[in-house]
């Protein structure tokens, strides 16, 4: 067996392809934006640098190193991290390279599986909706989600439906909860590095967060998935944001609501921070669990690693 | 009392009563007996290693809640109730009852009196509307203290979980009825009787009579605050304090009559929604029947 990860350079890529070497799963190669020279991996490793928004690297790559490594399994983690990323390019990076590496991976003479990482922002979330999600919960496809939304809703999509149109292609993707990791695109990260992180007055939302350990083996548990579909990937911690915001060390104050925008609009433009309240605002408010019940029949998933919290300060 | 007040305060101070989340329990525990706050620890919680589960519940908020709204349950509504002995004590279970009084207050009782004379460990999760999520703090109480919103999705999960879940199958029709209209059960719908179907829970009928006089309104206004149906305008500033009789029917033993496939037949479905309305109806009689008057 062999694989192909991009996004390997993130802190979920580095440990998927950790995880992939320490279980003896055969050959990996890792695809990132950054250059080899700046990359370190083990030396049975295959690293090279591709940009994904640019199609001809893309053909290259995957009529090239994937066919001559005769990788069977592509393992999709590129996502964009930032919400100031440009736009255009975002939204290239995110849906038009998961579609032409779908396309390419149907086609493909050596390549049978595809496992997507996706994430539980793609879920409506609002007052009618349940608080715990399964798979089949509707997606966030409002006009007023924010392209950091739409462009991951657009890529869980693209991705679904090409499952069962191709007759040699399974095809899965993984719903992670938070990540809460640095450089790893969560807005509840970023959230997290304020001294004191502000939520809205009267609202407490219980949030389920993963970890990278748990994240990492549910994709090398993908990789034998028994059926293709959709899985939601629930963290091992469950806990109102206050109780998160306290156990990471900082203090958390309710405001009321309507100054939450404003002033989170204002930290961004001082501190040139990531998190934007605009696109969290439902889940600040509705709590929005995932449910691990298909993770756990399809993929023999359990989330089993907390979160590795801070210790406590005292004094 | 004062000593009593002593050695409850000595109690919080020296010990956490819910170990998982110690900050807010002195107050329950001010407030209710030891042998309430036993039952708040022995609650069963499908607890995610932080003291809360998937809905928010948690044994603290339980007994928040509860101590929040003991007053009304025992001095100020009175609360008689018979019948526990119908309730599961484990499995899934769907409670269902008739629904009136203006205010969901019925649904409060309901929970304080199946926590306090139920079995132990058991709390039934009160559906609530969907714009209840949207009150601040009231959304967080209810949160904490079991409520989960009405839809599909949470029924799925909770009794996939086997708890227990009190609903109203009358909905909001239920407590916007005239007070001229009181005890007179709207149609039922059927989702509770196909979601007992499907997940093979036990259905036990049960009445509030008393809610229905509570509260009488003189007009509704069209105002959908929150989301909320209409904003009703009482005769009285406070609830009439009127004496609350609860009633637990016998079990409709679902699991033994019905397969799971038979959810989908929605005669079947119906024929078992009209068969648990009729069953609320003949407790509601009886209740009616035997009580000796509104206050008493």
């Amino acid at each position: 067996m062999s694989t192909l990860v991009t996004g390997a350079t993130t802190p979920l890529g580095q440990r998927v392809v950790e995880m992939l070497l320490e279980s003896g799963h055969g050959r990996v190669l890792a695809v990132g934006f950054e250059p080899a020279s700046v990359v370190q991996f083990d030396s049975r490793v295959v690293y090279r640098r591709v940009d994904l928004t640019r199609a001809r690297q893309v053909r290259e790559l995957m009529h090239g190193t994937v066919r001559e490594m005769n990788i069977d399994t592509v393992i999709h983690l590129a996502m964009h991290r930032s919400a100031r990323f440009d736009r255009n390019k975002a939204h290239r990076l995110h849906v038009d390279a998961t579609r032409l590496l779908l396309r390419l991976s149907e086609s493909h003479p050596t390549v049978s599986r595809f496992v997507h990482r996706s994430s539980s922002e793609v879920y409506l979330s609002r007052n009618d909706q349940p608080d715990v999600l399964r798979e089949d919960q509707p997606l966030n496809l409002s006009v007023k989600a924010g392209q950091w939304i739409r462009d991951r809703v657009e890529a869980d999509v693209t991705v679904c439906a090409r499952m069962g149109l191709s007759p040699t292609l399974h095809v899965n993707v993984l719903r992670c909860a938070e990540i809460l990791a640095p450089d790893m695109g969560s807005q509840l990260h970023d959230y997290l590095s304020s001294r004191v992180c502000f939520r809205p007055l009267g609202f407490d939302p219980i949030v389920n967060l993963l970890s990278l350990e748990d994240a990492s083996r549910a994709f090398a548990l993908a990789l034998h998935a028994k059926e293709p579909g959709v899985v939601n990937i629930p963290g091992a911690d469950t806990l109102p944001l206050s109780a998160a915001t306290r156990k990471w060390g900082r203090d958390s104050l309710a405001v009321p609501g309507a100054w939450m925008g404003p002033m989170y609009a204002l930290r961004a433009r001082l501190r040139n921070s990531e998190f934007r309240y605009d696109l969290n605002v439902w889940r600040f408010h509705f709590n929005g669990v995932l449910d691990g019940a298909r993770a756990r029949r399809v993929l023999e998933y359990e989330p089993a690693s907390p979160v590795q919290w801070p210790e406590p300060v005292f004094g | 009392m004062l000593e009593r007040l002593r050695k409850r305060l000595s109690r919080s101070s020296h010990r956490p009563v819910f170990p998982a989340a110690p900050a807010g329990d002195w107050w329950a525990s001010l407030v209710l007996p030891e042998e309430l706050m036993a039952r708040a620890r022995a609650l069963r919680l499908d607890d995610l290693g932080h003291g809360y589960d998937r809905f928010g519940m948690s044994r603290e908020g339980v007994a928040f809640a509860v101590a929040f709204v003991d007053f009304l349950y025992s001095h100020y509504f009175r609360v008689l109730s018979y019948g526990h002995e119908n309730i599961p004590e484990e499995g899934p279970v769907v409670l269902a009852c008739n629904h009136g009084g203006t205010l969901p207050l019925d649904g409060f009782m309901v929970c304080v009196d199946v926590f306090r004379k139920g079995p132990l460990g058991r709390v039934p999760r009160t559906v609530v509307d969907h714009f209840a999520p949207l009150l601040p703090w009231v959304n967080l109480l209810f949160s904490r203290a079991g409520a989960v919103g009405g839809s599909r999705g949470n029924f799925h999960a909770l009794l996939d979980a086997g708890q227990m879940i009190l609903v109203y199958p009358e909905g909001v029709p239920g407590i916007a009825k005239p007070f001229s209209e009181r005890y007179q059960l709207q149609r039922f719908r059927a989702g509770h009787a196909e979601l007992a179907i499907l997940h093979q829970a036990k259905i036990v009928p049960m009445c509030v009579v008393g809610a229905e006089e509570q509260w009488p309104t003189i007009l509704k206004l069209k105002v959908h605050l929150f989301g909320s149906p209409y904003i009703p305008v009482p005769v009285t500033p406070v609830p009439l304090p009127v004496r609350y009789h609860l009633w637990y029917g016998e079990a409709i033993d679902v699991p033994s009559r019905y397969s799971p496939e038979q959810s989908r037949d929605p005669a079947v479905v119906q024929e078992l929604a009209d068969e648990v309305q009729a069953r609320v109806a003949e407790l509601i009689a009886h209740g009616l029947s035997v009580r000796e008057g509104v206050f008493t």
